[in-house]
């Protein structure tokens, strides 16, 4: 191997390896940490809900006019909507998981003034809860229909029991040997009796840290605005949608039906924002990657036009196309393995400066070994291409006059 | 030896043919010193390559060493270049980045031989061509008669069989051509078969042989040299007019 000539040629002409030596710590930095941002947000995006979220849909029926009798028209939607075929469950629901939208409450064991709260993102539903969400009650028990608490707009009433999830009781229950069902606890200062224990849940706001902290209480708010989840078959739910608005349409037409969406699009909503991160962050790794194996081909394409007849005297003097190939090649690898040495460093000192003032986590190691090897891939790869147009050069270049 | 018997060349473009060489026949006994003389475009530059392996020709038979080159694959042409030919360019060639030494090992880098061997070989040539002392400067750092004898040095570090010469001293003064002449002649008396491509009568005149070419042809106008040869070399001129 040539290496020794190869670094002691390349230092004497060294601004066009130092540029591109540059460019490729830049790109490592920015790949391995844009990558893990990428990561994150996919990861973020995609983790579990506990929901059947890809058959779940909501609608928002709002009545018109003084007379609206809120709890016959909700049971009556309701069993208008459980009679449509392909329809699992419905309920009504205060607010949307993953909506973005909801309501808030605080929770603790004890009365005590210093005993510490947690918070807890609260959905009234039907007795249907458990099956139009698709969630896991891993213990304890449904509500039932007797337990439905009908209460008006500006009541404060809470009913009697509530079924909460396991990251819940686990907060709320930090000893391992303990839970929360069958407990009474809370709400709001007000006791309440915990009857189930969900296995997983996500709630409302999907950047909040106790997205998974959530509770169930049986209730339908009496009012004009009335919110259904319904829970299809699998592949169902679109067909479905548009049956439902129909259906509800055709039993009341003094209302307003609106907000009729799919629980992956109101998800998607959510994770916008992520989303367009992502994207972006995606779109500048592609285009980085792009310019910097161009900058690769660049260099190696002007230093085989440039060495030209150096190429034909090597050729001359016995080098095989296969040496000739090789001499690019190790070249730019020790290009690149310079610049990726830099970039190293680089890319620790950006995730240092990200996590300090952008609170994005510690960049996994991994990336670090998985950018290198990429970056030298992109490299052979894009100087084989020049490296084997060098070795296309004829000897005989040697005796010309050029 | 080298043995050429009727190699055409002929360079194509889309509007013309050129013939570079035409039915060309010439044999080269071991440790003759050929000079080719010959009008610009005369083929002497054909010649060389193709004797040097370095261009393919048309139609013929090329027999170096007894091997006949025709169809030779690309890897086996280099190897043989490597190893039992040296190359002079007129404009010495030496890579600009490399160091005097550097340079030298060049060749020696496309064999399988140790890195020991390689400095041995190395700097037993750059002091045949005494630059010893010049092993770490650069070609840009010696003067034009310095570094045609670096790259004579290049081009016997390896042991050639051939020394084949493009116009060794075009670039040169006259006193540092003598010098790279006197060199040459020095190598030839060691054994190593030359061919010098010139355009000056005076330096083909201290060749064994001269060859003159005109329209791809050895021509009948062939000078030979009033050199005085010894016994055998002399039998092998004569041997060789014959053939041509």
């Amino acid at each position: 191997m040539e290496i020794r000539p190869i670094l002691s040629a390349m230092f004497r002409n060294k601004l066009g390896a130092i540029l591109i030596a540059t460019q490729i710590a830049v790109t490592l930095a920015i790949i391995c940490n844009g990558a893990f941002i990428v990561y994150k947000r996919y990861q973020t995006m995609n983790r579990p809900t506990g929901m059947d979220i890809e058959n779940i849909f909501a609608i928002t029926s709002e009545g018109i006019g003084s007379n609206h009798n809120a709890r016959a028209v909700a049971a009556q939607d309701l069993e208008v909507i459980r009679a449509i075929p392909g329809v699992i469950a419905a309920s009504n629901a205060s607010s949307v998981p993953l909506s973005g939208s909801g309501w808030g409450e605080t929770m603790q064991t004890t009365l005590d003034d210093n005993a510490p709260t947690t918070g807890t993102g609260v959905y009234m539903m039907s007795d249907q809860a458990i099956e139009t969400l698709g969630v896991n009650l891993i213990s304890g028990r449904n509500f039932t229909p007797d337990e439905m608490l009908y209460r008006d707009e500006n009541s404060g009433q809470i009913p009697n029991v509530i079924m909460i999830t396991q990251a819940l009781s686990d907060q709320l229950f930090p000893d391992e040997n303990e839970t929360a069902l069958g407990k009474t606890v809370f709400f709001d200062s007000r006791p309440i009796e915990v009857i189930g224990i969900i296995e997983h849940m996500h709630g409302s706001w999907v950047t909040w840290d106790a997205l998974a902290q959530v509770s169930i209480i049986p209730v339908l708010t009496l009012s004009n605005q009335t919110r259904y989840m319904i829970r299809t078959e699998p592949g169902m739910r679109d067909q479905v949608m548009p049956q439902v608005e129909e259906a509800l349409a055709n039993v009341n037409s003094q209302r307003i039906l609106r907000q009729l969406r799919s629980l992956e699009e109101f998800a998607a909503r959510s994770y916008a924002g992520d989303n367009t991160i992502a994207v972006v962050m995606m779109t500048v790794i592609v285009l980085l990657v792009i310019i910097t194996a161009m900058g690769i081909i660049g260099l190696v394409s002007f230093l085989v036009n440039q060495r030209t007849k150096q190429i034909g005297t090597r050729r001359a003097l016995g080098a095989q196309k296969f040496h000739v190939i090789r001499y690019f090649l190790v070249e730019n690898w020790l290009i690149t393995t310079i610049g990726l040495s830099v970039g190293l460093v680089l890319t620790i000192l950006l995730n240092m400066y990200l996590v300090e003032h952008f609170e994005m986590p510690r960049l996994d190691r991994i990336y670090l070994p998985i950018g290198l090897v990429a970056i030298w891939c992109l490299g052979f790869i894009a100087a084989l291409g020049p490296a084997r147009k060098a070795a296309h050069v004829s000897p005989a270049i040697a005796t010309r006059t050029v | 030896m080298l043995k050429m018997s009727n190699i055409s060349k002929i360079f194509r473009t889309r509007l013309i043919e050129t013939h570079a060489l035409r039915s060309f026949n010439l044999t080269v006994n071991d440790g003759e010193f050929i000079a080719v003389t010959g009008p610009s475009g005369s083929g002497k530059t054909t010649f060389l390559n193709i004797a040097g392996l370095l261009e393919d020709f048309d139609t013929g038979q090329y027999m170096l060493d007894g091997e006949d080159i025709s169809g030779l694959p690309d890897k086996s042409r280099s190897k043989l270049r490597n190893e039992k030919i040296g190359f002079i360019f007129q404009s010495f060639n030496l890579i600009p980045d490399l160091n005097i030494f550097d340079n030298v090992d060049v060749p020696l880098r496309y064999r399988d031989m140790g890195a020991g061997e390689r400095k041995d070989r190395i700097e037993s040539a750059l002091e045949n061509v005494g630059l010893s002392s010049r092993a770490k400067h650069l070609p840009a750092e010696l003067s034009g008669g310095q570094q045609q004898r670096v790259a004579i040095a290049r081009a016997l570090a390896g042991s050639p069989r051939f020394l084949l010469a493009d116009e060794p001293t075009g670039n040169l003064d006259s006193l540092m051509a003598r010098q790279v002449m006197e060199l040459l002649e020095s190598i030839n008396d060691q054994g190593v078969t030359i061919i010098m491509v010139t355009h000056d009568p005076e330096l083909a005149r201290r060749a064994h042989r001269n060859i003159y070419l005109l329209d791809g042809q050895i021509s009948d106008l062939e000078e030979v040299t009033q050199l005085p040869l010894n016994q055998n070399q002399s039998q092998s001129q004569r041997a060789d007019h014959a053939a041509i």
